[in-house]
């Protein structure tokens, strides 16, 4: 076990960055996930822990232009009562809502739920099927130097992303949606808080004139990451919402969803839950 | 001093069965409470365990060299520490094992100055298995040729309770309908929000003080002091507030003699505490059975016989836990009328993490399988299931084949209220229709009904409690009571029986009941007795109290004592409530005299229940409960989910003495 040397709690993004650009420091925002993984002894400790909450305009939802911000420290109990957010991406608010519990998403970030990268994070489905990027931070050169990341190119793997270990995400950001977009968040398991997904899916589409356009459709548990239900969304894309369609759409989740059988479901369980899942979503959204 | 108010008189009041504040509440929800988990005495080393992490197998070898080489570490125990040690039900556990029997099998531990060297310590101890074949399940425990968990337990087999009343033959063959069939209940965890924790400590006199959050401290003495190899008499117990028990602190657990033996070999203080993680894996479960139970009836829906075959998965060790058939027993044999009883249970030793006692003690499980089959038979005789249970139900005065004297049996009162409440019939008929109808959402409703022993369960030598009080020269009373505080809500229950005998203020009642070396013995906290039992010592010892203050009140008032009563903190005249004298002066004046008394009583109550006995023929409780419950749930048939839409509840309580604590605990 490494001893953490440091501990850091800087008020600015540069000097956060600066004390990351040997990757050799552990962040702590929320530390709902950090904690109980180091405590197990899942994930070891680096020299440095740097907190990250103290950091000035880290954190905050902006959603005033085009584009939708949402800063990194932004807590999920944040999004969760956000009017704007409510307004513009109820989705987002519905992936909240079904959050862990409300001690939790007190201290949980955005950020920390994107980093950890579980293939059950709950705020990924609902981010991907608004076309979500994430924002990574790193001091090169003696400058900060940010890029962009679509979501979906992030995740590689369970608990690991693309993103390198002097950088910090430091936000996600999305168009807003256009007009007539509507989108739809569902999970399962055993109880209904404080519960990791058995399986999530997440649904958003322009409906104009009875037809689905620019469909994105998110699956969680089902993979070693979150995904893109390539198949769905073909299946999908500029058809109008009937009987055909759906059985469509349902026969299609067997192409993307690849779940595996582990202590929380099996396989079976797993396959069955997305058909119900985009079944009852596409229902849903035709009955509206 | 309140003798100004002298003059008006002072009305009978209560505050029993009423609204009032646990005096513990404000310390615990304002994180004031200082429970084991904060406790860090002077030189203490933090203790922890190494599992073995496999189920069943040899040690080859331990090598603990480098880990009594790293500095910090102070202690270092393996199996040969322990060896001999031997404790549990039956002596077959010690608190290091020198072969593996269950996953969570502790193979070595370490005291450390912190708990990061006492991790890397373990780290450092190498060990060599060589693993077993294991059993998993109690069927597989008991075939032929299983490998055995403990060589000296032939078959497996480990505790075997039995009891049969009547002629099981004869009754069958009288039954127009018999439901045959198999429940598996599994595996629960406690969870206790507090995980398990001690602190031990050695005085150079070889005296054991241990901080453990335990729920029967005298006897828990005579448990733990063979894992040592001490005198019981040398252990002092001191409980801190504990963070919840459900039944698991009713035993020793090995981590309890670990923190033991490391203060005794590191000459320190050691403090082992389990994190949410070792909690789960190391602690005890309810007991996972296998009841094949059988009940029959006649044409008109009377009930004839009940028999239950229990197979009890035991798991690696015998603990109090398997004891649990004694109430399974009962519920089998009582509550609905049952003429002919066979109950049998065997307890096997499997690999398996090993279950302990946990609330409703195996009522549950039997409860269960009784429910089921009221339901089966009723749909068989084609009659409404209220109908049918309150047919079978018992009444008072009735007396059960095991001898279960029901003074007051409200069960059939409890099933008509929650019935009627509920709806239930109306609404069984109407869901029973839709069952097959379409619609992806379905509606259901059962009802099930208990007997619970409610004034103790006389399994022990003695049911009773012993009982210290006293009123200092400020009519301040110390209860020093051998009841445990474990969540439950006992501290209430005393404050509020003294407040009433003594008629002084709640916050005027001090509970002394953290210390085995202070307070006089009680049997512990269980089988729902602790109201009951320790409510009537309360109640004795005030009243003695009373007695020996109004009899001093009458020599300095020359009133008749059984005219005289307390009240608001003043001796009144009963019948009109005119105070005749400060109790405070009273007590100070009975001191402070030529012939000078102190107002302290003791008092031992024992129930009038029957002991147990090895043929399970007794009226083994002071009283017993009943409760019906009604559940509604929504079940998504595509999903499988289960939503519970409304439980209503109809329980026998008796006389409710702290409201909050029984509307804390339905």
């Amino acid at each position: 076990m490494q001893e953490i040397t440091s501990y850091l709690a800087p008020r600015r993004l540069d000097e956060a960055l600066q004390a990351m650009a040997d990757g050799d420091a552990t962040v702590l925002c929320g530390g709902t996930d950090l904690a109980p993984q180091t405590e197990s002894g899942m994930r070891q400790y680096k020299a440095k822990l740097l907190n990250i909450r103290r950091i000035e305009r880290l954190g905050g939802i902006e959603a005033t232009g085009d584009k939708v911000r949402i800063g990194a420290l932004t807590t999920i109990s944040e999004i969760r009562c956000n009017p704007a957010l409510a307004a513009i991406a109820p989705v987002l608010v519905e992936a909240a809502e079904h959050f862990a519990s409300e001690q939790i998403r007190n201290a949980a970030s955005v950020g920390g739920n994107l980093c950890n990268a579980s293939p059950a994070g709950d705020m990924i489905p609902a981010l991907l099927v608004l076309g979500a990027s994430v924002e990574l931070a790193c001091w090169r050169d003696g400058a900060v130097r940010k890029r962009q990341v679509p979501l979906e190119q992030f995740f590689v793997g369970p608990g690991k992303t693309v993103k390198l270990p002097e950088e910090l995400l430091t936000g996600v950001v999305f168009d807003r949606p256009a007009a007539g977009f509507v989108g739809r968040f569902r999970k399962s398991g055993p109880r209904p808080a404080l519960e990791i997904s058995t399986v999530s899916v997440a649904f958003g589409a322009r409906v104009a004139g009875g037809r689905l356009s620019d469909v994105r459709v998110a699956m969680g548990s089902v993979a070693p990451t979150p995904l893109r239900a390539r198949h769905v969304e073909a299946a999908l894309e500029g058809k109008a919402l009937d009987a055909a369609t759906i059985a469509a759409a349902v026969a299609a989740t067997a192409e993307d969803a690849k779940p595996i059988d582990d202590v929380r479901a099996s396989a079976w369980y797993r396959s069955h839950l997305v058909r119900v899942f985009v079944e009852e979503v596409l229902n849903d959204v035709r009955g509206n | 001093m309140k003798r100004d108010a002298i003059g008006s008189p002072i009305e009978r009041k209560t505050l029993i069965g009423q609204r009032v504040r646990k005096p513990d509440a404000p310390d615990k929800a304002t994180g004031k409470t200082r429970y084991i988990n904060d406790m860090v005495l002077p030189q203490m080393l933090i203790g922890k365990v190494l599992f073995a992490g496999r189920p069943h197998a040899r040690i080859l070898r331990i090598d603990t060299s480098a880990a009594e080489k790293l500095p910090g570490v102070h202690a270092v125990l393996t199996g040969k520490d322990a060896a001999g040690l031997k404790f549990g039900f039956v002596r077959d556990n010690v608190a290091i094992k020198d072969k593996v029997r269950c996953e969570h099998d502790e193979i070595a531990a370490v005291a450390a100055d912190t708990e990061e060297i006492a991790r890397r310590a373990l780290e450092l101890i190498e060990v060599e298995y060589e693993d077993l074949p294991g059993v998993f399940t109690p069927e597989s425990g008991a075939a032929q040729g299983a490998p055995l968990v403990h060589d000296n337990f032939p078959g497996n087999k480990s505790l075997h309770f039995e009891f049969k009343h009547g002629d099981l033959a004869a009754a069958e063959a009288a039954s127009e309908f018999v439901v045959d069939s198999v429940f598996r209940p599994h595996h629960v965890t406690h969870c206790c929000i507090g995980t398990s924790c001690a602190i031990a400590d050695f005085d150079h006199n070889g005296k054991l003080t241990i901080w453990t959050q335990t729920q029967y401290p005298y006897n828990y003495k005579m448990d733990l002091a063979p894992a040592l190899g001490i005198d019981p008499g040398d252990i002092r117990v001191i409980q801190p507030p504990i963070g919840g028990a459900f039944g698991s602190k009713l035993d020793v657990y090995p981590y309890e003699p670990i923190a033991a033996l490391l203060a005794k070999k590191a000459g320190r203080p050691v403090k082992v505490i389990y994190s949410r993680e070792e909690e789960f894996r190391a602690s005890p479960t309810r007991q996972a059975a296998i009841i094949h139970m059988r009940t029959g009836c006649t044409r008109d829906g009377v009930l004839t016989f009940r028999s239950a075959d229990v197979l009890l998965d035991n798991g690696a060790y015998t603990s109090w836990g398997p004891t649990i058939p004694v109430i399974m027993m009962r519920t089998t044999s009582g509550h609905y009328r049952v003429p002919v009883v066979d109950f049998k249970a065997q307890a096997i030793y499997t690999n398996n993490p090993y279950a302990g006692s946990f609330r409703g003690y195996g009522n549950v499980q039997t409860t269960f399988a009784t429910a089921q089959q009221m339901d089966m038979l009723a749909d068989m005789v084609d009659m409404d299931p209220l109908e049918f249970h309150l047919k079978n139900a018992q009444k008072s005065g009735e007396v059960t084949p095991q001898k279960s004297f029901l003074r007051e049996c409200a069960l059939p009162e409890c099933l008509e209220i929650a019935a009627k409440t509920s709806d239930y019939s109306r609404k069984r008929r109407e869901y029973a229709a839709l069952r097959d109808k379409p619609g992806r959402y379905k509606k259901g409703i059962g009802l099930a009904s208990s007997i619970h022993n409610a004034g103790g369960a006389k399994i022990h030598k003695s049911d009773g409690i012993g009982t210290i009080l006293k009123v200092d020269d400020f009519a301040r009373v110390t209860v020093i009571s051998g009841a445990s505080e474990i969540g439950q809500g006992i501290d209430a229950v005393i404050t509020l029986i003294v407040a009433e005998e003594l008629g002084v203020p709640l916050e005027h009642v001090t509970i002394v009941n953290n210390d085995s070396d202070i307070a006089p013995w009680d049997v512990g906290v269980h089988a729902s007795r602790t109201t009951f039992i320790a409510g009537n010592g309360t109640r004795r010892a005030a009243r003695k109290a009373k007695a020996q203050i109004l009899n001093a009140a009458e020599r300095m008032l020359g009133e008749p004592a059984d005219t005289l009563e307390l009240r608001g903190g003043f001796v009144v005249r009963d019948r009109c409530g005119t105070p005749l004298i400060d109790l405070e002066r009273l007590l100070r004046r009975m001191h402070f005299q030529a012939e000078p008394e102190l107002v302290m009583v003791t008092d031992y109550y024992e129930p009038k229940s029957e002991p147990e006995g090895a043929k399970h023929i007794s009226d083994h409780s002071a009283a017993y409960s009943h409760a019906v419950h009604v559940a509604e749930v929504t079940v998504d048939t595509l999903t499988g989910e289960i939503k519970v839409d409304k439980v209503t509840v109809a329980q026998d309580v008796g006389r409710v003495i702290s409201r909050m604590g029984l509307e804390g605990q339905i």
